[in-house]
């Protein structure tokens, strides 16, 4: 039986789908990066959350992911759906070819290491210009043709839970039990039969092919697309989200990319100063929660499920005893 | 050897470390219920021998055979799934994992196990390790001797043929050590095969059957603890008796 907090959640989602239409188109493009934003996230603290590979790669991958996606459907003439699907396709191959690469390096190496493949990958768009127009930006087809961005948000929103469907499919299987082992101690994961070298090119590829995804999606939602997707400024606020909200659970990790992008418009009367704002909460986090600030609450919110189906089966029980 | 069958088998196993000789054409032959006390002094050799005979460490000559297969320099994870376990010198466990946690990773990694199946299998292993209390807190807040334990767990959890512990009773409180020890014995009678690394001689003596001994990268003595004992090359180089 599925706890009280699933059906509150689908309560408030069924709610802000309804809700969706009488948004302005401001807010509606925040809600849309918020989603997108959701799916990087979620897929980042797959990796480093779970499996404690800190890459800093992660955005490079979006931008591939967009890339690929658009310059294909621009060439070829491809279905747009069909150009996001080779992006996914490309990112996974990739991201398992990093993950090899990386197969004997943790911490900081990895992190060196990826941010390193990270800033090829954005001077390679920047500077084949011919290919990519630089940093003029790439014009890349909608997928909608239409000015409204109600589409847009509701293929944001069905992405955005499509991936964590498969992700939390993947957390809460064995696969992710061996995850978070591999994360605790890779020698002893391997000693109890995990198969940690396979997994942790498995996970990379996988995590890869969500970021390609987003990328794909934002590039033919944005319109334009700049090697500055797959930047360190964003790269550094997909960190600021997935620690804000809590890296360890795909649900917090989304929660933070919603806070962090709302906050982001609901400051920006304070201009330059919301951004060391978010430093400040960054280093409140770590200090004070390291599991996030999103973390106790979701914790609170799950166990309201979980009290309400213990009090469901203590009634049912008092009352069979009863009967009997 | 015990006259079982041959479990597993290091032939001529050389590992070296920058310009340190750690493992010098080491034999070590483990059959079908033996339980081998591999001792000698510090820097002697021995957990780059378990490492090289559980496949953490690839060795740069020699092999290991398991079951008379031949896996020198496959991944550890293999060795596992043929029935190799093993514990660690400082015990390394799944710290912010909960004892249940850790019992099953090992346990869903083995082929065609199932959820209820491992956990019911993990909740038995955890009584008889007296730890079943504890199965939902995290494992790094358990004493050190009840993280030993778990980790003997974990191992269990693989149906391993052999066991490969290392200095088990190493910081322990003696009350629990007389337990740990009590674990391993029931568990050779039952048809487990140990191999045990120690410096506490008391222990080692009160478990073993067959002695093995090593000194500055080099087997030295293999036998009884009544020849070991009697041996004057061990003598020599091993001060322990």
């Amino acid at each position: 039986m599925r706890g009280l907090h699933t059906f509150i959640l689908l309560a408030f989602i069924v709610l802000a789908l309804a809700y969706a239409p009488h948004l302005n188109a401001y807010w509606m493009h925040v809600a849309i990066i918020a989603m997108f934003y959701g799916i990087l996230a979620a897929s980042w603290s797959l990796l480093a959350g779970y499996a404690g590979l800190f890459s800093l790669g992660h955005m490079a991958f979006a931008s591939i992911g967009g890339y690929t996606s658009g310059l294909l459907v621009k060439w070829y003439g491809i279905p747009i759906p069909l150009g996001m699907t080779a992006g996914v396709v490309m990112c996974c191959a990739l991201g398992g070819l990093i993950g090899w690469v990386c197969l004997r390096m943790s911490g900081p190496y990895l992190a060196i290491f990826t941010l390193g493949f990270a800033e090829i990958v954005r001077i390679i768009f920047s500077t084949e210009d011919d290919v990519t127009a630089g940093m003029a930006g790439l014009h890349t087809e909608r997928l909608f043709d239409t000015i409204s961005r109600l589409p847009f948000f509701y293929t944001a929103f069905a992405l955005l839970a499509v991936s964590l469907l498969c992700m939390g499919g993947i957390v809460r299987s064995r696969w992710g039990l061996f995850l978070r082992a591999i994360r605790e101690d890779e020698q002893a994961a391997a000693a109890s039969g995990v198969p940690v070298a396979r997994l942790r090119i498995l996970i990379f590829a996988i995590a890869s092919g969500f970021a390609g995804l987003a990328g794909g999606f934002y590039s033919h939602y944005i319109g334009i697309l700049t090697p500055s997707l797959g930047g360190l400024d964003l790269m550094a606020l997909l960190i600021v989200m997935t620690v804000i909200g809590g890296m360890e659970r795909l649900p917090t990790a989304v929660g933070g990319a919603f806070v962090v992008e709302l906050l982001l418009e609901v400051l920006r009367g304070y201009e330059q100063w919301r951004l060391p704002i978010f430093g400040i909460l960054l280093l409140l986090t770590m200090r004070f929660a390291r599991n996030g600030l999103l973390a106790p609450l979701w914790l609170r919110f799950e166990q309201l499920g979980r009290a309400a189906s213990i009090a469901t089966s203590a009634a049912d029980f008092t009352q069979k005893d009863l009967e009997t | 050897m015990s006259g079982g069958t041959e479990l597993i088998r290091g032939m001529r196993l050389v590992k070296r470390f920058g310009g340190i000789v750690a493992n010098d054409t080491v034999e070590l032959a483990v059959a079908e219920g033996d339980l081998i006390g591999l001792i000698g002094p510090n820097g002697s050799g021995k957990t780059t021998l378990i490492n090289l005979l559980t496949g953490h460490l690839a060795p740069d000559y020699g092999e290991v055979f398991v079951h008379g297969r031949k896996v020198s320099g496959r991944p550890a994870h293999v060795y596992a799934a043929m029935g190799v376990a093993r514990t660690f010198q400082l015990t390394q466990l799944f710290g912010r994992m909960t004892v249940i946690e850790n019992m099953l990773v090992p346990g869903l990694a083995r082929p065609y196990a199932r959820w209820e199946a491992t956990k019911r299998r993990a909740r038995r292993h955890l009584e008889f390790l007296n730890l079943a209390h504890l199965e939902q807190l995290q494992a790094k807040s358990l004493s050190g001797g009840q993280q030993k334990l778990l980790e003997l767990g974990r191992c269990l959890m693989l149906e391993p043929t052999i066991l490969f512990l290392d200095e088990p009773f190493a910081g322990i409180h003696p009350h629990l050590r007389d337990d740990l020890i009590k674990r391993i014995q029931e568990l050779h009678r039952e048809g487990r095969t140990f191999v045990v690394v120690d410096h506490d001689m008391e222990s080692i003596l009160r478990i073993s059957q067959r002695l093995v001994v090593m000194a500055r990268g080099r087997k030295i003595a293999d036998g009884s603890p009544a020849d070991i004992k009697a041996d004057q090359t061990v003598l020599a180089a091993y001060a322990g008796f």
